[in-house]
Protein backbone atom coordinates (compact mmCIF):
# COMPACT_ATOMS: atom_id res chain seq x y z
CA UNK A 1 0.00 0.00 0.00
CA UNK A 2 1.09 3.48 -0.75
CA UNK A 3 2.84 4.98 2.23
CA UNK A 4 1.14 8.36 1.99
CA UNK A 5 -2.31 6.84 1.57
CA UNK A 6 -2.02 4.96 4.85
CA UNK A 7 -0.73 8.09 6.57
CA UNK A 8 -3.75 10.03 5.36
CA UNK A 9 -5.97 7.17 6.47
CA UNK A 10 -4.42 7.16 9.94
CA UNK A 11 -4.76 10.92 10.32
CA UNK A 12 -8.40 10.78 9.26
CA UNK A 13 -9.05 7.98 11.72
CA UNK A 14 -7.23 9.83 14.50
CA UNK A 15 -9.32 12.91 13.89
CA UNK A 16 -12.45 10.80 13.95
CA UNK A 17 -11.32 9.42 17.29
CA UNK A 18 -10.81 12.99 18.48
CA UNK A 19 -14.33 13.78 17.38
CA UNK A 20 -15.81 10.80 19.25
CA UNK A 21 -13.75 11.84 22.27
CA UNK A 22 -15.37 15.27 22.31
CA UNK A 23 -18.73 13.70 21.60
CA UNK A 24 -18.30 11.27 24.49
CA UNK A 25 -17.02 13.80 27.00
CA UNK A 26 -19.19 16.92 26.72
CA UNK A 27 -21.03 15.79 29.81
CA UNK A 28 -17.82 15.76 31.85
CA UNK A 29 -17.65 19.52 31.92
CA UNK A 30 -21.25 20.45 31.50
CA UNK A 31 -23.29 17.85 33.41
CA UNK A 32 -22.96 19.61 36.77
CA UNK A 33 -23.63 23.24 35.72
CA UNK A 34 -26.63 22.10 33.69
CA UNK A 35 -27.81 20.02 36.63
CA UNK A 36 -27.74 22.96 39.03
CA UNK A 37 -29.14 25.36 36.46
CA UNK A 38 -26.02 27.50 36.46
CA UNK A 39 -25.98 27.57 32.68
CA UNK A 40 -28.59 27.13 30.00
CA UNK A 41 -27.85 23.85 28.22
CA UNK A 42 -27.33 25.51 24.85
CA UNK A 43 -24.95 28.05 26.31
CA UNK A 44 -23.13 25.35 28.25
CA UNK A 45 -22.54 23.22 25.18
CA UNK A 46 -21.39 26.12 23.02
CA UNK A 47 -19.08 27.27 25.80
CA UNK A 48 -17.65 23.77 26.18
CA UNK A 49 -16.95 23.55 22.45
CA UNK A 50 -15.19 26.91 22.30
CA UNK A 51 -13.10 26.21 25.39
CA UNK A 52 -12.11 22.78 24.14
CA UNK A 53 -10.85 24.51 21.03
CA UNK A 54 -8.88 27.05 23.06
CA UNK A 55 -7.61 24.43 25.50
CA UNK A 56 -6.07 22.36 22.75
CA UNK A 57 -3.62 25.16 22.01
CA UNK A 58 -2.41 25.60 25.57
CA UNK A 59 0.07 22.82 26.12
CA UNK A 60 1.69 19.85 24.39
CA UNK A 61 3.13 17.91 27.33
CA UNK A 62 0.70 15.00 27.04
CA UNK A 63 1.18 14.76 23.29
CA UNK A 64 4.90 14.34 23.91
CA UNK A 65 4.23 11.50 26.37
CA UNK A 66 2.32 9.63 23.70
CA UNK A 67 4.55 10.37 20.75
CA UNK A 68 7.77 9.77 22.61
CA UNK A 69 7.54 7.14 25.27
CA UNK A 70 5.08 4.30 25.44
CA UNK A 71 6.20 2.40 22.39
CA UNK A 72 9.94 2.07 21.94
CA UNK A 73 10.84 3.65 18.69
CA UNK A 74 14.07 4.47 16.89
CA UNK A 75 17.23 2.42 16.52
CA UNK A 76 17.16 0.31 19.67
CA UNK A 77 13.43 -0.33 19.63
CA UNK A 78 11.00 -1.31 16.97
CA UNK A 79 9.90 0.48 13.88
CA UNK A 80 6.39 1.75 14.36
CA UNK A 81 4.43 1.35 11.20
CA UNK A 82 1.39 3.41 10.31
CA UNK A 83 -0.46 0.09 9.99
CA UNK A 84 0.11 -0.53 13.68
CA UNK A 85 -1.23 2.87 14.69
CA UNK A 86 -4.10 2.33 12.31
CA UNK A 87 -4.98 -0.95 14.03
CA UNK A 88 -4.71 0.68 17.45
CA UNK A 89 -7.05 3.47 16.42
CA UNK A 90 -9.59 1.02 15.08
CA UNK A 91 -9.53 -0.70 18.47
CA UNK A 92 -9.97 2.59 20.31
CA UNK A 93 -12.81 3.90 18.14
CA UNK A 94 -14.73 0.64 18.08
CA UNK A 95 -14.54 0.29 21.85
CA UNK A 96 -15.49 3.94 22.33
CA UNK A 97 -18.55 3.55 20.14
CA UNK A 98 -19.61 0.30 21.80
CA UNK A 99 -19.39 1.69 25.32
CA UNK A 100 -21.18 4.82 24.21
CA UNK A 101 -24.00 2.73 22.78
CA UNK A 102 -24.25 0.52 25.85
CA UNK A 103 -23.96 3.42 28.25
CA UNK A 104 -20.98 1.78 29.90
CA UNK A 105 -18.70 4.14 31.76
CA UNK A 106 -15.42 4.17 29.91
CA UNK A 107 -12.51 6.39 29.22
CA UNK A 108 -11.64 7.52 25.71
CA UNK A 109 -8.01 7.80 26.72
CA UNK A 110 -7.78 4.25 27.96
CA UNK A 111 -9.48 3.03 24.82
CA UNK A 112 -6.74 4.78 22.85
CA UNK A 113 -3.89 3.39 24.94
CA UNK A 114 -5.44 -0.06 25.03
CA UNK A 115 -5.81 -0.12 21.28
CA UNK A 116 -2.26 1.04 20.63
CA UNK A 117 -0.73 -1.33 23.16
CA UNK A 118 -2.75 -4.26 21.86
CA UNK A 119 -1.71 -3.55 18.30
CA UNK A 120 1.96 -3.18 19.26
CA UNK A 121 1.91 -6.44 21.22
CA UNK A 122 0.60 -8.36 18.22
CA UNK A 123 2.84 -6.55 15.77
CA UNK A 124 6.14 -6.85 17.60
CA UNK A 125 5.74 -8.83 20.77
CA UNK A 126 6.30 -7.89 24.36
CA UNK A 127 9.61 -6.07 23.84
CA UNK A 128 7.84 -3.37 21.83
CA UNK A 129 6.19 -1.90 24.86
CA UNK A 130 8.00 0.17 27.41
CA UNK A 131 6.07 -1.18 30.35
CA UNK A 132 7.65 1.10 32.90
CA UNK A 133 6.40 4.12 30.96
CA UNK A 134 2.99 2.49 30.55
CA UNK A 135 2.88 1.87 34.29
CA UNK A 136 4.13 5.25 35.42
CA UNK A 137 2.42 7.46 32.85
CA UNK A 138 -0.79 5.59 32.09
CA UNK A 139 -1.81 2.89 34.55
CA UNK A 140 -0.87 4.54 37.84
CA UNK A 141 -2.28 7.94 36.91
CA UNK A 142 -5.46 6.13 35.89
CA UNK A 143 -5.76 4.65 39.37
CA UNK A 144 -4.57 7.67 41.31
CA UNK A 145 -6.24 10.51 39.41
CA UNK A 146 -9.86 9.68 40.34
CA UNK A 147 -8.80 9.16 43.95
CA UNK A 148 -6.95 12.46 43.95
CA UNK A 149 -9.89 14.27 42.40
CA UNK A 150 -12.30 12.61 44.81
CA UNK A 151 -10.23 13.56 47.83
CA UNK A 152 -9.80 17.12 46.63
CA UNK A 153 -13.50 17.47 45.80
CA UNK A 154 -14.47 16.04 49.19
CA UNK A 155 -12.29 18.57 51.03
CA UNK A 156 -13.40 21.42 48.79
CA UNK A 157 -17.08 20.64 49.35
CA UNK A 158 -16.59 20.45 53.10
CA UNK A 159 -14.73 23.75 52.96
CA UNK A 160 -17.35 25.53 50.85
CA UNK A 161 -20.16 24.35 53.13
CA UNK A 162 -18.29 25.10 56.32
CA UNK A 163 -17.44 28.64 55.28
CA UNK A 164 -20.97 29.52 54.17
CA UNK A 165 -22.82 27.64 56.92
CA UNK A 166 -25.20 29.64 59.08
CA UNK A 167 -26.70 28.20 62.21
CA UNK A 168 -29.24 30.97 62.68
CA UNK A 169 -31.35 29.74 59.77
CA UNK A 170 -30.97 32.95 57.82
CA UNK A 171 -30.31 32.76 54.06
CA UNK A 172 -26.78 31.59 53.40
CA UNK A 173 -26.50 32.83 49.81
CA UNK A 174 -25.22 29.48 48.55
CA UNK A 175 -27.11 29.91 45.31
CA UNK A 176 -24.39 32.47 44.55
CA UNK A 177 -22.19 29.49 43.72
CA UNK A 178 -24.13 29.25 40.45
CA UNK A 179 -22.15 32.21 39.16
CA UNK A 180 -18.92 30.53 40.20
CA UNK A 181 -19.97 27.36 38.41
CA UNK A 182 -19.99 29.16 35.08
CA UNK A 183 -16.27 29.75 35.49
CA UNK A 184 -15.34 26.45 37.09
CA UNK A 185 -17.12 24.38 34.45
CA UNK A 186 -15.49 26.48 31.75
CA UNK A 187 -12.19 25.61 33.34
CA UNK A 188 -13.04 21.91 33.14
CA UNK A 189 -13.83 22.26 29.42
CA UNK A 190 -10.52 24.07 28.96
CA UNK A 191 -8.69 21.35 30.84
CA UNK A 192 -10.42 18.70 28.76
CA UNK A 193 -9.19 20.41 25.63
CA UNK A 194 -5.62 20.57 26.88
CA UNK A 195 -5.56 16.93 27.96
CA UNK A 196 -7.70 15.06 25.46
CA UNK A 197 -7.01 16.90 22.21
CA UNK A 198 -3.34 16.29 22.91
CA UNK A 199 -3.82 12.55 22.86
CA UNK A 200 -4.80 12.73 19.22
CA UNK A 201 -1.99 15.15 18.47
CA UNK A 202 0.34 12.60 20.01
CA UNK A 203 -0.96 9.82 17.79
CA UNK A 204 -0.69 11.86 14.60
CA UNK A 205 2.80 12.99 15.57
CA UNK A 206 3.73 9.37 16.27
CA UNK A 207 2.60 8.47 12.75
CA UNK A 208 4.53 11.32 11.17
CA UNK A 209 7.64 10.30 13.10
CA UNK A 210 7.13 6.67 12.08
CA UNK A 211 7.14 7.46 8.37
CA UNK A 212 10.06 9.84 8.75
CA UNK A 213 8.21 13.07 8.02
CA UNK A 214 9.26 14.41 11.38
CA UNK A 215 12.38 13.82 13.53
CA UNK A 216 11.97 11.41 16.46
CA UNK A 217 11.29 13.03 19.80
CA UNK A 218 9.90 16.25 18.37
CA UNK A 219 6.60 17.78 19.41
CA UNK A 220 3.46 18.12 17.34
CA UNK A 221 3.41 20.38 14.30
CA UNK A 222 1.19 23.43 14.36
CA UNK A 223 -1.27 22.21 11.74
CA UNK A 224 -1.72 19.03 13.76
CA UNK A 225 -2.63 21.11 16.81
CA UNK A 226 -5.13 23.11 14.76
CA UNK A 227 -6.96 20.18 13.20
CA UNK A 228 -7.11 18.30 16.51
CA UNK A 229 -8.51 21.35 18.28
CA UNK A 230 -11.19 21.77 15.61
CA UNK A 231 -12.11 18.07 15.65
CA UNK A 232 -12.56 17.90 19.41
CA UNK A 233 -14.54 21.15 19.51
CA UNK A 234 -16.82 19.92 16.76
CA UNK A 235 -17.34 16.63 18.57
CA UNK A 236 -18.12 18.43 21.80
CA UNK A 237 -20.71 20.59 20.10
CA UNK A 238 -22.37 17.70 18.28
CA UNK A 239 -22.38 15.58 21.41
CA UNK A 240 -24.00 18.39 23.30
CA UNK A 241 -27.10 18.45 21.15
CA UNK A 242 -27.90 14.93 22.15
CA UNK A 243 -27.43 15.85 25.77
CA UNK A 244 -29.82 18.77 25.48
CA UNK A 245 -32.44 16.48 24.03
CA UNK A 246 -32.31 14.17 26.96
CA UNK A 247 -31.96 16.73 29.68
CA UNK A 248 -33.84 16.17 32.81
CA UNK A 249 -34.02 12.44 32.54
CA UNK A 250 -31.18 11.24 34.61
CA UNK A 251 -29.34 14.03 36.27
CA UNK A 252 -28.77 13.76 39.94
CA UNK A 253 -29.38 16.31 42.59
CA UNK A 254 -26.30 18.50 42.57
CA UNK A 255 -26.23 21.70 44.54
CA UNK A 256 -24.38 24.79 43.34
CA UNK A 257 -21.77 24.75 46.11
CA UNK A 258 -21.13 21.08 45.54
CA UNK A 259 -21.00 21.46 41.78
CA UNK A 260 -18.54 24.32 42.08
CA UNK A 261 -16.29 22.29 44.38
CA UNK A 262 -16.44 19.27 42.06
CA UNK A 263 -15.67 21.29 38.93
CA UNK A 264 -12.80 23.15 40.52
CA UNK A 265 -11.27 19.89 41.71
CA UNK A 266 -11.66 18.29 38.30
CA UNK A 267 -10.04 21.23 36.56
CA UNK A 268 -7.19 21.48 39.08
CA UNK A 269 -6.41 17.77 38.91
CA UNK A 270 -6.49 17.59 35.11
CA UNK A 271 -4.45 20.75 34.64
CA UNK A 272 -1.82 19.74 37.19
CA UNK A 273 -1.49 16.31 35.60
CA UNK A 274 -1.42 17.60 32.03
CA UNK A 275 1.33 19.93 33.05
CA UNK A 276 3.44 16.97 34.19
CA UNK A 277 2.61 14.97 31.07
CA UNK A 278 0.28 12.40 32.63
CA UNK A 279 -2.28 11.30 30.11
CA UNK A 280 -5.10 10.65 32.49
CA UNK A 281 -8.73 10.09 31.78
CA UNK A 282 -10.81 13.23 32.16
CA UNK A 283 -13.91 11.09 32.48
CA UNK A 284 -12.55 9.30 35.50
CA UNK A 285 -11.34 12.48 37.13
CA UNK A 286 -14.73 14.12 36.68
CA UNK A 287 -16.46 11.04 38.06
CA UNK A 288 -14.12 10.93 41.03
CA UNK A 289 -14.88 14.57 41.74
CA UNK A 290 -18.64 14.13 41.56
CA UNK A 291 -18.50 11.18 43.95
CA UNK A 292 -16.10 12.96 46.29
CA UNK A 293 -18.17 16.13 46.41
CA UNK A 294 -21.32 14.12 47.05
CA UNK A 295 -19.63 12.49 50.02
CA UNK A 296 -18.69 15.92 51.27
CA UNK A 297 -22.34 16.78 51.77
CA UNK A 298 -24.13 16.01 54.98
CA UNK A 299 -26.30 12.93 55.10
CA UNK A 300 -24.60 11.22 52.14
CA UNK A 301 -24.12 7.52 51.67
CA UNK A 302 -22.28 5.58 49.00
CA UNK A 303 -24.25 3.24 46.77
CA UNK A 304 -21.52 0.65 46.45
CA UNK A 305 -23.28 -1.33 43.77
CA UNK A 306 -23.32 1.62 41.35
CA UNK A 307 -19.76 2.49 42.29
CA UNK A 308 -18.73 -1.09 41.59
CA UNK A 309 -20.33 -1.05 38.15
CA UNK A 310 -18.42 2.10 37.26
CA UNK A 311 -15.20 0.58 38.59
CA UNK A 312 -15.61 -2.53 36.47
CA UNK A 313 -16.11 -0.38 33.39
CA UNK A 314 -12.85 1.38 34.14
CA UNK A 315 -10.94 -1.86 34.58
CA UNK A 316 -12.38 -3.36 31.43
CA UNK A 317 -11.56 -0.57 28.99
CA UNK A 318 -7.80 -1.01 28.64
CA UNK A 319 -7.84 -4.77 27.94
CA UNK A 320 -10.99 -4.67 25.82
CA UNK A 321 -9.75 -1.92 23.52
CA UNK A 322 -6.42 -3.77 23.52
CA UNK A 323 -8.12 -6.92 22.30
CA UNK A 324 -9.87 -5.09 19.44
CA UNK A 325 -6.61 -3.33 18.58
CA UNK A 326 -4.73 -6.62 18.63
CA UNK A 327 -7.30 -8.23 16.37
CA UNK A 328 -7.10 -5.33 13.94
CA UNK A 329 -3.30 -5.52 13.97
CA UNK A 330 -3.45 -9.24 13.27
CA UNK A 331 -5.59 -8.60 10.22
CA UNK A 332 -3.48 -5.61 9.15
CA UNK A 333 -0.46 -7.93 9.11
CA UNK A 334 -1.83 -9.48 5.97
CA UNK A 335 -0.65 -6.37 4.15
CA UNK A 336 -2.72 -3.96 2.06
CA UNK A 337 -5.57 -6.46 1.90
CA UNK A 338 -5.61 -6.63 5.69
CA UNK A 339 -5.72 -2.85 6.03
CA UNK A 340 -8.58 -2.82 3.56
CA UNK A 341 -10.44 -5.46 5.57
CA UNK A 342 -9.81 -3.46 8.76
CA UNK A 343 -11.09 -0.27 7.18
CA UNK A 344 -14.22 -1.90 5.81
CA UNK A 345 -14.90 -3.70 9.10
CA UNK A 346 -14.30 -0.52 11.09
CA UNK A 347 -16.60 1.53 8.88
CA UNK A 348 -19.30 -1.16 9.08
CA UNK A 349 -19.09 -1.22 12.88
CA UNK A 350 -19.15 2.58 13.18
CA UNK A 351 -22.02 3.08 10.74
CA UNK A 352 -23.88 0.16 12.29
CA UNK A 353 -23.54 1.56 15.79
CA UNK A 354 -24.53 4.99 14.59
CA UNK A 355 -27.67 3.69 12.91
CA UNK A 356 -28.45 1.54 15.91
CA UNK A 357 -28.16 4.53 18.22
CA UNK A 358 -30.50 6.51 15.98
CA UNK A 359 -33.02 3.72 16.17
CA UNK A 360 -32.85 3.14 19.86
CA UNK A 361 -34.29 5.52 22.37
CA UNK A 362 -31.86 8.17 23.50
CA UNK A 363 -31.67 7.86 27.24
CA UNK A 364 -29.65 9.28 30.05
CA UNK A 365 -27.83 5.96 30.22
CA UNK A 366 -26.07 6.44 26.90
CA UNK A 367 -25.87 10.19 26.72
CA UNK A 368 -25.45 11.98 29.99
CA UNK A 369 -23.02 9.23 30.68
CA UNK A 370 -20.66 8.32 33.34
CA UNK A 371 -20.43 11.58 35.21
CA UNK A 372 -24.14 11.71 35.85
CA UNK A 373 -24.02 8.01 36.70
CA UNK A 374 -21.31 8.58 39.25
CA UNK A 375 -23.50 11.17 40.91
CA UNK A 376 -25.86 8.35 41.71
CA UNK A 377 -23.15 6.57 43.65
CA UNK A 378 -23.75 8.91 46.52
CA UNK A 379 -27.11 8.80 48.20
CA UNK A 380 -28.03 12.06 49.85
CA UNK A 381 -30.88 12.77 52.19
CA UNK A 382 -32.80 15.68 50.77
CA UNK A 383 -31.96 18.93 52.50
CA UNK A 384 -30.97 17.78 55.98
CA UNK A 385 -31.22 20.53 58.54
CA UNK A 386 -27.91 21.80 59.87
CA UNK A 387 -27.26 20.71 63.41
CA UNK A 388 -27.23 23.67 65.73
CA UNK A 389 -24.16 24.33 67.78
CA UNK A 390 -24.20 21.83 70.65
CA UNK A 391 -23.80 24.50 73.26
CA UNK A 392 -24.40 28.04 72.14
CA UNK A 393 -21.98 30.32 73.84
CA UNK A 394 -23.56 32.80 76.15
CA UNK A 395 -21.83 36.07 75.64
CA UNK A 396 -22.07 38.29 78.62
CA UNK A 397 -22.62 41.88 77.70
CA UNK B 1 11.46 4.46 37.79
CA UNK B 2 7.98 5.40 38.88
CA UNK B 3 7.92 9.05 39.71
CA UNK B 4 6.03 9.09 43.00
CA UNK B 5 7.02 12.67 43.67
CA UNK B 6 5.16 13.75 40.55
CA UNK B 7 1.96 12.14 41.83
CA UNK B 8 2.42 13.87 45.14
CA UNK B 9 2.98 17.15 43.33
CA UNK B 10 -0.28 16.67 41.41
CA UNK B 11 -2.18 15.88 44.61
CA UNK B 12 -0.77 18.80 46.53
CA UNK B 13 -1.11 21.23 43.63
CA UNK B 14 -4.72 20.21 42.98
CA UNK B 15 -5.56 20.32 46.68
CA UNK B 16 -3.97 23.70 47.30
CA UNK B 17 -5.30 25.23 44.08
CA UNK B 18 -8.83 24.04 44.70
CA UNK B 19 -8.72 25.04 48.37
CA UNK B 20 -7.62 28.56 47.50
CA UNK B 21 -10.22 29.06 44.78
CA UNK B 22 -13.10 27.48 46.69
CA UNK B 23 -12.38 29.07 50.05
CA UNK B 24 -11.91 32.58 48.68
CA UNK B 25 -15.13 32.32 46.72
CA UNK B 26 -17.01 30.87 49.70
CA UNK B 27 -15.65 33.59 51.92
CA UNK B 28 -16.82 36.10 49.33
CA UNK B 29 -20.34 34.70 49.52
CA UNK B 30 -20.21 34.71 53.31
CA UNK B 31 -19.13 38.33 53.38
CA UNK B 32 -21.67 39.28 50.73
CA UNK B 33 -24.38 37.79 52.92
CA UNK B 34 -22.96 39.61 55.89
CA UNK B 35 -23.08 42.88 53.98
CA UNK B 36 -26.79 42.45 53.43
CA UNK B 37 -26.56 41.55 49.75
CA UNK B 38 -27.28 37.86 50.00
CA UNK B 39 -26.98 36.44 46.48
CA UNK B 40 -30.10 34.68 45.28
CA UNK B 41 -29.40 33.18 41.90
CA UNK B 42 -32.23 31.28 40.33
CA UNK B 43 -31.39 28.49 37.91
CA UNK B 44 -31.04 29.56 34.28
CA UNK B 45 -33.25 26.74 33.10
CA UNK B 46 -35.40 24.30 35.00
CA UNK B 47 -34.75 20.67 34.50
CA UNK B 48 -35.99 17.70 36.44
CA UNK B 49 -32.72 17.72 38.27
CA UNK B 50 -33.48 20.99 39.95
CA UNK B 51 -35.76 20.20 42.81
CA UNK B 52 -34.32 22.81 45.06
CA UNK B 53 -35.67 26.06 43.73
CA UNK B 54 -38.67 26.94 41.57
CA UNK B 55 -39.21 30.57 40.49
CA UNK B 56 -41.72 31.04 43.28
CA UNK B 57 -39.24 29.67 45.77
CA UNK B 58 -36.54 31.92 44.37
CA UNK B 59 -38.72 34.99 44.89
CA UNK B 60 -39.49 33.79 48.38
CA UNK B 61 -35.80 33.28 49.09
CA UNK B 62 -34.99 36.77 47.83
CA UNK B 63 -37.67 38.23 50.12
CA UNK B 64 -36.39 36.25 53.07
CA UNK B 65 -32.84 37.38 52.35
CA UNK B 66 -33.90 41.01 52.19
CA UNK B 67 -35.76 40.64 55.46
CA UNK B 68 -32.80 39.00 57.13
CA UNK B 69 -30.55 41.74 55.82
CA UNK B 70 -32.74 44.41 57.38
CA UNK B 71 -32.34 42.88 60.79
CA UNK B 72 -28.55 42.77 60.49
CA UNK B 73 -26.81 44.05 63.61
CA UNK B 74 -24.04 45.57 61.53
CA UNK B 75 -23.75 49.28 60.93
CA UNK B 76 -23.82 50.66 57.41
CA UNK B 77 -20.05 51.16 57.50
CA UNK B 78 -19.42 47.59 58.58
CA UNK B 79 -21.70 46.35 55.83
CA UNK B 80 -19.83 48.38 53.29
CA UNK B 81 -16.53 46.99 54.56
CA UNK B 82 -17.89 43.45 54.32
CA UNK B 83 -19.03 44.11 50.77
CA UNK B 84 -15.62 45.45 49.78
CA UNK B 85 -13.97 42.40 51.33
CA UNK B 86 -16.40 40.14 49.48
CA UNK B 87 -15.49 41.73 46.17
CA UNK B 88 -11.84 41.34 47.15
CA UNK B 89 -12.38 37.64 47.81
CA UNK B 90 -14.08 37.07 44.44
CA UNK B 91 -11.23 38.91 42.73
CA UNK B 92 -8.67 36.80 44.59
CA UNK B 93 -10.50 33.67 43.52
CA UNK B 94 -10.42 34.79 39.90
CA UNK B 95 -6.77 35.76 40.08
CA UNK B 96 -5.93 32.33 41.51
CA UNK B 97 -7.61 30.67 38.53
CA UNK B 98 -5.82 32.93 36.05
CA UNK B 99 -2.50 32.25 37.76
CA UNK B 100 -3.15 28.53 37.46
CA UNK B 101 -3.76 28.90 33.73
CA UNK B 102 -0.66 31.05 33.42
CA UNK B 103 1.40 28.33 35.08
CA UNK B 104 0.35 25.56 32.72
CA UNK B 105 0.71 27.46 29.46
CA UNK B 106 4.38 27.32 28.47
CA UNK B 107 3.92 30.05 25.86
CA UNK B 108 3.09 32.62 28.53
CA UNK B 109 6.27 32.34 30.55
CA UNK B 110 8.71 31.35 27.88
CA UNK B 111 9.13 27.76 29.17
Amino acid sequence: MDLTLIVVLVIALALFFDFTNGFHDTANAMATPIATGALRPKVAVALAAVLNLVGAFLSTEVAKTISGGIIREGDDGVLITPELIFAGLIGAIVWNMITWLLGLPSSSSHALFGGLIGAALVGFGVQAIDFSVVLSKVVLPALLAPLTAGLVAYSATKLAYAITRRYDGKPDGRSGFRHAQIFSSSLVALAHGTNDAQKTMGVITLTLIAVGLQPAGSGPEFWVVVVCAVAIALGTYMGGWRIIKTLGTGLTDVKPAQGFAAETSTAATILASSHLGFALSTTQVASGSVIGSGLGRRGSKVRWRTAGRIGIGWLLTLPAAGAVGALAALVAHLGPVGVLIDTVAGVIVIVGIFLWSKRSEVSAGNVVSEVAASGKVVKIKRNPKPKPNPKPKKVKP
Amino acid sequence: MIDWTAFLVVLVAALVGTAVVVSTYSLGIRLLTLSGRTPVVAPAEFTDAITIMTPAEAAQAAKKAAKAAKKSPLTAGQKRAAFVCAVGCFTLSGVAVLYGIYLIVPALHGG
